[in-house]
């Protein structure tokens, strides 16, 4: 059974289609991902599930309840976003507490659940501070922390970390998570970024100009993707057209093909020759760029002792399992 | 540093203390003009006094139209404040390109100078179903459009400086009302831009003297108008008025200079 689920969702502005035809669901306590490009419509859509934009067409089913009509205020969703939106003229408990007054609780439990959740986003002795003398991590921990203090049914995560640099992102991003598990809390998450999606979902719904291209788990998105925008979206796969493909694996393939740079060996005892044309290096992975058949691949490689890198000009042998190759629309 | 670098700031100082003394000159003479017993056939005053001072803070007639221009200006910049703080809030959340048509609106009380406008008023509310003419609401109105200006230049760049759209989304999933969410989210953000504007327009206003000599006159006078009106008098006596009146607007000016600094 499922906690949140869209149905026929769709919006336009006049004959300007930002999305149609979206469904997808979300069980209690999952974190779903809106994966795409920008431009997509993914942020317009969470909006429309905030309530914040008003839908065409569409049933939004929360815990049972139909709110597409209901006005934000109603929702009992809470919403973190890129800009982190905090309130520049109050403190840090201020904005935490915000909610809370609007709420009309009562001034002890007020204090209480303040503290709380000051705590849980690691702010304690913050409080009295004002947004512009807090870092960029610690204002979005702040916006965090004011979106939880209300117990909403639904967490909505607007590009949270996009305005983040590297270092802050990875570890607010595993904080995001630890604490979405902890509280049991349904959440979206939208980015355009595919590692951010891969490391933090439950699911992933992949999207393209205002249409759900595929949804599935993370680890079925990467190695099956069911489109060319898919495989090109996910990951850096090597495309290859139905002939190209046949030559190269020795097997009728129908249509196109795509095979992550991963799943290709150089080192393999027999199969296609080829000779390496250039590599970069991204940390941890060698990435080979090799010429085999007129075809050009990417090879991904551990990048395990710096005397073993392949130079311009080096023949190899490659290995690829017909396994790794799938075929896309 | 060089010589020559030292030598090049020195000349720089000069020119800027040679143009501060030219500018504080006439100020100094009638200040000095003010505190003297007697200025005509020496040098230097023969003696100070601050007789001028308490000949004009005890005159009622002078104290009556401090209050009259005190009036005027805090009613027009009253009706200026709930007037423009909910048409710009309007503006900037919901109909943002209407902005353009507001630069041009406002810049109209400048575009027509104020002999002109005032012919006009004058002919438009002397009678028919609003004969303003010779009441201070005449005033306060015409005021409001030359504060409209400064009050909208001053807040509209505070407006634009605040994410008013996030911030108003935000405090309305946190079950805030459009009102509350304006009131307690944003209006605080503006308290800066608006004192500003605030200051700033009061010292302009204070100091009007065509509307007010035109349109109302010795009817309801006005500091500037009464200032016009004691001419003929001592001129220790109207240099005492220029310098209180130009205290109050200093003391005006100082303090939203103050505020218009950060806090922290």
């Amino acid at each position: 059974m499922s906690f949140l689920s869209v149905k026929q969702l769709h919006k336009s502005y006049g004959s300007t289609m930002i999305f149609q035809d979206i469904e997808f669901s979300a069980k209690q306590g999952e974190l779903v991902t809106l994966l795409g490009p920008s431009g997509c419509g993914k942020s317009t859509l969470l909006r429309c599930l905030a309530g914040l934009t008003p839908v065409n067409g569409g049933r939004i089913l929360l815990d049972g309840q139909d709110i597409a009509a209901l006005s934000p205020q109603k929702r009992g969703i809470a919403m973190v976003f890129q800009s982190y939106a905090l309130f520049p003229n109050m403190t840090v408990a201020q904005n935490v507490a915000f909610g809370l007054k609007m709420q009309k609780v009562d001034r002890q439990t007020l204090i209480r659940r303040t503290a709380e959740a000051v705590e849980l986003v690691e702010l304690k002795g913050f409080e009295g501070r004002y947004p512009h003398q807090l870092s960029g991590g610690q204002c979005q921990r702040v916006a965090l922390a004011r979106s939880l203090v209300t117990r909403p049914r639904l967490l909505l995560l607007d590009e949270p970390l996009s305005a983040l640099d590297a270092r802050i992102r990875r570890h607010l991003r595993e904080q995001i998570r630890s604490l979405q598990q902890e509280l049991n809390l349904t959440t979206l998450f939208v980015t355009h970024d595919q590692e951010e999606a891969l490391t933090m979902s439950d699911r992933i719904v992949l999207m393209q100009e205002g249409r759900i291209v595929q949804s599935g788990d993370a680890e079925t998105l990467y190695t099956a993707p069911a489109t060319l925008f898919a495989a090109g979206f996910m990951g850096n796969y090597n495309i290859l057209d139905a002939a190209q493909a046949s030559a190269l694996l020795g097997h009728n393939f129908g249509q196109q093909v795509a095979i992550r740079p991963e799943s290709i060996r150089i080192n393999a005892s027999e199969g296609p020759s080829a000779e390496i044309i250039g590599h970069t290096l991204l940390g941890n992975v060698i990435r080979y760029r090799v010429r085999t058949m007129g075809i050009e691949l990417l090879v991904d490689v551990l990048n395990h002792d710096a005397s073993a890198l392949r130079t311009r000009g080096t023949h190899v042998t490659l290995g690829i399992d017909l396994s790794a190759a799938r075929e896309v629309a | 540093m060089s010589n020559a670098s030292r030598s090049v700031s020195l000349y720089h100082r000069l020119v800027v203390w040679l143009l501060f003394l030219i500018l504080l000159l006439p100020l100094a003479a009638t200040l000095l003009y003010s505190l003297a017993t007697q200025w005509s056939a020496t040098l230097l005053p023969s003696g100070l006094t601050l007789k001028w001072y308490a000949a004009l803070w005890s005159d009622s007639r002078f104290l009556i139209a401090f209050g009259h221009s005190l009036v005027v200006c805090v009613g027009a910049l009253l009706l200026a404040i709930f007037l423009v703080l909910p048409l710009m809030f309007v503006i900037a959340y919901h109909f943002p390109r209407l902005d353009a048509l507001m630069n041009v609106l406002i810049l109209l009380p400048f575009a027509v100078p104020p002999v002109v406008s005032s012919v006009g008023l004058l002919q438009l509310y002397a009678g028919g179903p609003l004969p303003l003419i010779g009441t201070p609401w005449i005033l306060i109105g015409c005021y409001f459009t030359i504060a409209l200006p400064f009050m909208y230049r001053a807040i509209s760049n505070n407006l634009q400086a605040l994410n008013v759209h996030d911030l108003m989304d935000a405090a309305h999933l946190l079950g805030a009302s459009t009102f509350r969410a304006a009131l307690l989210v944003v209006l605080p953000n503006l308290r800066k831009g608006l004192m500003v504007a605030l200051f700033l327009s009061f010292s302009f206003l204070i100091g009007e003297f065509v509307f007010a000599n035109i349109l109302v006159g010795a009817r309801y006078e006005t500091l500037q108008v009464y200032l016009y009106n004691m001419r003929n008098g001592s001129g220790h006596f109207t240099s005492a008025l220029v310098i209180s009146y130009f205290l109050v607007v200093l003391i005006v000016t100082w303090a939203a200079s103050g505020l218009s600094r950060d806090k922290s």
